[in-house]
């Protein structure tokens, strides 16, 4: 009977000793499994700052240079500079066409005063021409007369020449201007087409720019949202993480009794009432509602959950 | 940041309390049973304290009737998270000075809301 005895408490022990096992590593891989939580939560919290920072959401980057708005601005702010600065140097060539124009037309007035010029040069060569038949006609007395009218004769075919050069130049001048007006124009003409598409090119890089953005900005929403969901079921995970603590105290208890029983065999304590004894000893320790319920110890109490405050 | 002291003799829980207090933005100190948490208490100031009830060394209540007489924790809330709901050893908490009392499994989310109830 003895040996018997000795070997169930032996048994009694090592099944003690398994149940603690059992707990301690229940336990444990409990823990790593709340540590994953830590860095899935963590990574998921990082990740959305993150993003909210790239995108400049509200406003909360530290630096707009950074962020996705910021650049979106940046770009925009260069392009409308470019845009004006394209835009100032067609009104400067505007501005250089109507001066050419009026040079033009100053050209014109002095062909038109070099016409009168020549009219006056002409009126001059018929007065020396005549000036010289009547000192002719003077004899002696009309001797000086006839240098005078050789002379602006003289004067007359060099003003001719003259003007006949200033005249060319004029022309040339015209020439010139007519072609560098056309060029201007052609130019100008150019540019205001070349400003057109570029403004319609930044325009739809600017609304791709912002699509892209208010898509980037909605899968923000999405992940913040999912986020969200995620904290939840964690928590949900949590709650259902803590059936490790509550089956670690029942092994404990289970653990405890055991323990009890093998001490009470050890004395050999043969009477039924000292063994009922011990086994109150073991239920005056359980905490939960579940262990009460085994041992038949009903009595009005919270459930999990309940929060109380006095 | 609130700082909270969690008492528990169990790991795991300790983890799954300060996971959610620390994401709900509270900074978190831990501490094994009872003893452990005035040691810690001589080193930091709190404005908070989670504990369990039955620990080795020393239990939450004997724990709570220690603070107590703390003046430093006099006054400032003291939470018990515990399985055992017996409204007789809730009667015990709250003579000894809990302020609340909470089954375990908790809710995270509840748990979040009770501490925010009790905080200043």
């Amino acid at each position: 009977m003895d040996a018997a005895l000795a070997r169930y408490l032996t048994q009694l022990a090592r099944m003690g000793e398994q149940l603690k096992q059992t707990s301690k590593q229940i336990e444990d891989s409990v823990v790593g499994v709340c540590d994953s939580f830590q860095g899935i939560a963590s990574r998921a919290q990082a990740t959305v700052t993150r993003a909210t920072g790239f995108l400049g959401n509200g406003g909360q980057s530290t630096s707009d240079r950074q962020s996705f708005e910021g650049l979106i601005e940046a770009c925009s702010g260069t392009l409308v500079k470019i845009l004006n600065t394209t835009i100032e140097a067609g009104d400067v060539s505007r501005r250089a066409i109507e001066r050419i124009e009026e040079m033009d037309k100053a050209s014109q007035q002095i062909s038109e005063a070099l016409r009168q010029l020549d009219q006056i040069t002409n009126s001059n060569r018929m007065l020396a021409f005549n000036a010289r038949i009547e000192a002719a006609h003077a004899g002696t007395a009309g001797t000086g007369f006839a240098v005078v009218a050789v002379e602006l004769a003289a004067a007359t075919v060099k003003s001719r020449s003259v003007t006949a050069h200033v005249g060319e130049l004029a022309l040339n001048l015209r020439s010139l201007a007519h072609s560098t007006l056309q060029d201007l124009r052609n130019m100008n003409e150019k540019d205001a087409e070349r400003v057109g598409q570029c403004r319609l090119e930044v325009d739809e890089s600017l609304r791709d720019l912002q699509a892209a953005h208010s898509e980037m900005a909605a899968m923000l929403n999405g992940m913040t949202a999912d986020g969200a969901l995620l904290a939840t079921d964690i928590g949900g995970a949590v709650r259902g993480l803590q059936f490790q603590d509550r089956i670690s105290q029942r092994i404990a208890h289970v653990v405890s009794d055991l323990d009890t029983l093998c001490t009470r065999l050890k004395m050999h304590a043969g009477p039924v009432a000292r063994g009922a004894a011990a086994a109150d000893e073991g239920f005056s320790a359980y905490t939960m509602q579940e262990e009460r319920e085994v041992a038949g110890l009903g009595e009005a109490e919270a459930s999990a959950g309940d929060v109380e405050l006095f | 940041m609130k700082k909270v002291l969690i008492v528990d003799d169990s790991v795991s829980m300790r983890q799954m309390v300060g996971f959610t207090l620390r994401e709900g933005g509270f900074e978190v100190i831990e501490a094994e049973h009872g003893q452990d948490a005035l040691d810690k208490l001589q080193a930091a100031v709190v404005d908070l304290v989670i504990t369990d009830l039955n620990m080795p060394v020393m239990d939450g209540i004997t724990l709570i009737q220690n603070l107590r007489k703390q003046p430093a924790m006099k006054t400032k809330p003291i939470l018990m998270l515990t399985t055992e709901g017996l409204a007789g050893k809730k009667e015990q908490g709250k003579a000894a000075g809990a302020t609340g009392w909470i089954v375990k499994p908790f809710d995270p989310e509840k748990l979040l809301q009770t501490v925010a109830k009790v905080l200043p």
